[in-house]
């Protein structure tokens, strides 16, 4: 691991964490997820409707992550897309109790993968398919379906369903999202011995 | 309904996402019988409806939350109108409901009945009174009671009650029972309610204290107190209000529109108890919409007028289809309003002033509009439609809507001054030239028209001669043709339709002659005769064309009719061959 670390070192990899975008309708529990990723003695136990964005830090066992918490609200959306060049992955939570406003979901999630900063970038991009505990819930393929996430070809993305109320299905998308990471530093890695051996 | 219908209708609306259709919701409704309301205070709006139901007695309160039905109470009679207002200072300031029906007004409150409200019975005539009196001291026998009433009814001041007008319209057998059945009871006369408004009582917010206004079948308007129900204010008007709208505070200053069924337009204030202003509509309002400081109504006669408040009328718009229903597009974060009208052809039209801002296509004819925050989102537009169906749309949030001139009056370009510039020197030297020889100056132009006439008579008449058009003109043979070319290629059919126009006369010894590019087409015959054509019917003749070439080119065949023993074709018809889509055979 001695190679691994001096070029993880050299690529600034290990120091500088990983920018996660939060994004998601008001309401779809965007905060409470986040909330719940960081360590217990963290966490907040008043969750308000976030006003403009904040930003938050958790851990994992290999990499740091910095999540931009954007607020959901129809007038805060505009926002979003001035922090779309920072970020290096994608956290998008929807509701799936709201099921009259999964076009607006949809229509938002189309808007931000048709960005000229998210377009043609690889970038992942972790659904949380929220509030499944909730009577009336639909599936996570069933919000998979109404979104249409298998047309998005050309970014590896991935959907869980989850309680951010109890924690569940919360560290599936993280340990997801984790990998994706390694992943992508790793093939950073393989590109940079090709480069030499040539 | 096939998805390729709701694409179409997606596309044309794109400002619009189409979150929620239900054909079958079974909701029969009204515009005035539908309102938004956060009924649980938990930042939700729910849709609340009066429906109508389809037969005599299915009427309810429905309450929508989201996608589906939450709660529905029954309601005695058909709701006339809905209001959601609130009635007190407690907390958490939920909304109760008001349901206008008949005579009454169910006050709902965290959707449980509250209250009663039943409107103040009418003065009964004392004739009427005394001949009921006779009949229950059995003084008078059915008959005669008839008779009595209908001589009241005739003449009257005070119209007749209910009771007496059902009695009027009874068969003689059934008279007795139903004299039996009521004598004993008093005579009451009652009106019913029309239409029904909420006016602030003394603040401005959003949530402050409303009370119900009223309008009344007997001509009236009332106001009433949010809490208590009292009468707190009564004004008269000419006719039967039918639609309403109220705006201001009632202790301050406020204005109440009314269009009634006399065709005119009422507009009543806090200080004066007769209508202020009146406008006169050329045909009867079908509704009534408040934007800003002005009132929009449509009209029977397929027409929007904008006037102000003081009845002045600003503009008149004419619509492709008579209006059903309308609505008021306020989107508060936004700063945007609209009318919004539905029409008969199954499309909502929405007008800023009186420019069509946009055209929403609808799977059926819209019968109630409401547009506002329904859930957690501004801009829902929630319609029902015809067939009891339930449609939600959604504004985009990146919608802008084209703003066109909307400033009421003559257009800006009007008042632009243009430079106009001095009179030159050889402009006032032209005029004098034309004033003083407009004679040789008109006598030139005539001969340049006649010359213009001649050349077109001329080449009219060589067509002719050479016979290029596909209508015989010799006397003596009158012939009509048309083509018709079908098939994808490389074998086209053509069909030769001959038809002789003379009125008796048969045409014999006719020929058909085909000219084209043989590298391009190849005809089976190229000539042939063609039977003898009795007048006026049509004969279809048939040939096939094959293109030899793939190259996608295509070239014009022409027909020529020959009659036999002349040199010069009756008629000719030049075909333009469409491009051969299939491959060539060879
Ligand atoms: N039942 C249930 N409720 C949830 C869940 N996640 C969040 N909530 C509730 O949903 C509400 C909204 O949660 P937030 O985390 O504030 O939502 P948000 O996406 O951050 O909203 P904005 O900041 O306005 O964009 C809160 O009342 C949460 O308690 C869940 O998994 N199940
Ligand atoms: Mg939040």
């Amino acid at each position: 691991m001695g190679l691994f670390d001096k070029l993880a070192g050299w690529l600034g990899i290990k120091k500088k964490e990983v920018h996660v975008l939060c994004l998601g309708l008001d309401n779809s529990g965007k905060t409470t997820i986040i909330n719940k990723l960081k360590p217990s003695n963290a966490q907040a136990q008043d969750i308000v409707p976030t006003i403009g964005f904040s930003i938050e830090k958790f851990k994992t066992s290999s990499l740091s992550f910095t999540v931009f918490d954007m607020s959901g609200q129809g007038r805060y959306r505009n926002l979003w897309e001035h922090y779309y060049k920072e970020g290096q992955a994608i956290i998008f939570v929807i509701d799936s109790c709201d099921k009259l406003r999964m076009v607006v979901a949809k229509e938002e999630l189309d808007t931000l993968l048709n960005h000229p900063d998210i377009k043609h970038r690889r970038m992942p991009i972790l659904f949380f398919a929220n509030k499944m505990d909730l009577r009336d819930a639909l599936s996570s393929v069933k919000v998979s379906q109404q979104l249409c996430l298998e047309s998005i070809k050309d970014k590896p993305w991935h959907i869980c369903a989850s309680d951010a109320l109890k924690g569940e299905g919360l560290q599936e998308g993280v340990d997801w999202l984790q990998g994706r990471q390694i992943y992508s530093i790793l093939q950073v890695l393989v590109n940079i011995e090709l480069y030499f051996l040539h | 309904m096939s998805g390729s219908e709701n694409k179409d209708i997606n596309e044309v609306n794109s400002k619009w996402l189409d979150a929620h259709y239900d054909p079958v919701a079974n909701l029969y409704t009204f515009s005035s019988c539908v309102a938004l309301a956060d009924l649980n205070g938990d930042g939700e709006s729910k849709l609340v409806v009066g429906d109508l139901g389809s037969g005599a007695s299915n009427m309810k309160l429905k309450v929508f939350k989201g996608t589906s039905l939450m709660t529905e109470n029954t309601l005695l009679d058909l709701p006339t109108g809905l209001v959601a207002f609130h009635m007190d200072q407690n907390e958490p300031r939920t909304p109760a409901i008001a349901v206008a029906s008949g005579p009454f007004i169910y006050v709902y409150k965290n959707l449980r009945p509250y209250f009663k409200f039943t409107l103040p019975p009418l003065e009964v005539n004392e004739l009427e009174q005394e001949v009921w009196s006779q009949a229950r001291e059995d003084k008078i026998d059915p008959m005669s009671l008839k008779e009595m009433l209908e001589g009241i009814r005739n003449k009257a001041q005070v119209p007749l009650s209910v009771r007496s007008l059902k009695f009027l319209m009874l068969e003689h057998q059934d008279m007795e029972s139903f004299v039996n059945m009521h004598k004993q009871q008093p005579i009451r006369r009652q009106t019913v309610i029309t239409c029904i408004g909420t006016l602030k009582k003394n603040m401005a917010d959003e949530d402050a204290v409303s009370c119900l206004v009223i309008g009344t079948e007997n001509m009236e308007i009332y106001v009433l107190d949010p809490e208590a129900f009292t009468i707190l204010s009564k004004i008269s008007l000419p006719s039967t209000p039918a639609f309403m709208d109220v705006t201001g505070q009632f202790d301050v200053e406020f204005r109440i529109t009314v269009a009634c069924r006399n065709g005119n337009i009422y507009i009543l204030r806090r200080d004066s108890k007769k209508p202020k202003y009146c406008i006169e509509l050329s045909s009867h309002a079908v509704g009534l919409v408040r934007v800003n400081k002005n009132i929009v109504v449509g009209c029977t006669q397929e027409t929007l007028h904008g006037c102000t408040q003081k009845g002045k009328k600003l503009w008149t718009t004419y619509l492709p289809a008579s209006i059903v229903t309308m609505g008021l597009m306020d989107h508060k974060s936004r700063g945007f309003q609209a009318v919004l009208v539905g029409l008969a052809n199954s499309e909502v039209h929405m007008y800023r002033d009186k420019n069509l801002v946009n055209i929403i296509k609808t799977q059926d004819v819209i019968t109630s509009i409401c547009f506002g925050k329904y859930g957690r989102e501004d801009g829902s537009l929630i319609m029902t439609t015809k067939g009891g169906g339930l449609i939600i749309k959604i504004l985009k949030r990146t919608a802008v809507f084209d703003e066109k001139d909307t400033t009421p009056g003559p257009p800006v370009a009007q008042s632009v001054k243009l430079n106009v510039p001095k009179k030159t020197k050889l402009y006032v030297d032209q005029t004098m030239r034309e004033r003083e020889n407009a004679v040789a100056m008109h006598r030139a132009f005539q001969m340049d028209l006649y010359r213009l006439r001649l050349t077109a008579a001329r080449a009219y008449v060589k067509a002719l001669e050479s016979n290029l058009t596909p209508m015989s003109s010799s006397a003596s043979e009158p012939l009509k043709m048309n083509a018709v070319v079908q098939g994808l290629g490389p074998s086209f059919k053509l069909t030769l339709n001959i038809q002789n126009t003379s009125v008796c006369r048969p045409s014999m010894n006719l020929a058909i002659s085909f000219w084209y590019d043989e590298k391009l087409y190849s005809l089976k015959t190229s000539f042939f005769k063609i039977p003898l054509l009795v007048p006026g019917l049509n004969y279809p003749i048939d040939t096939f064309v094959e293109c030899l070439s793939d190259k996608g080119i295509s070239d014009v065949i022409k027909v020529f009719v020959l009659q036999i023993g002349r040199s010069n074709p009756l008629l000719t018809a030049h075909i333009n061959m469409p491009v051969s889509e299939g491959m060539a055979l060879c």
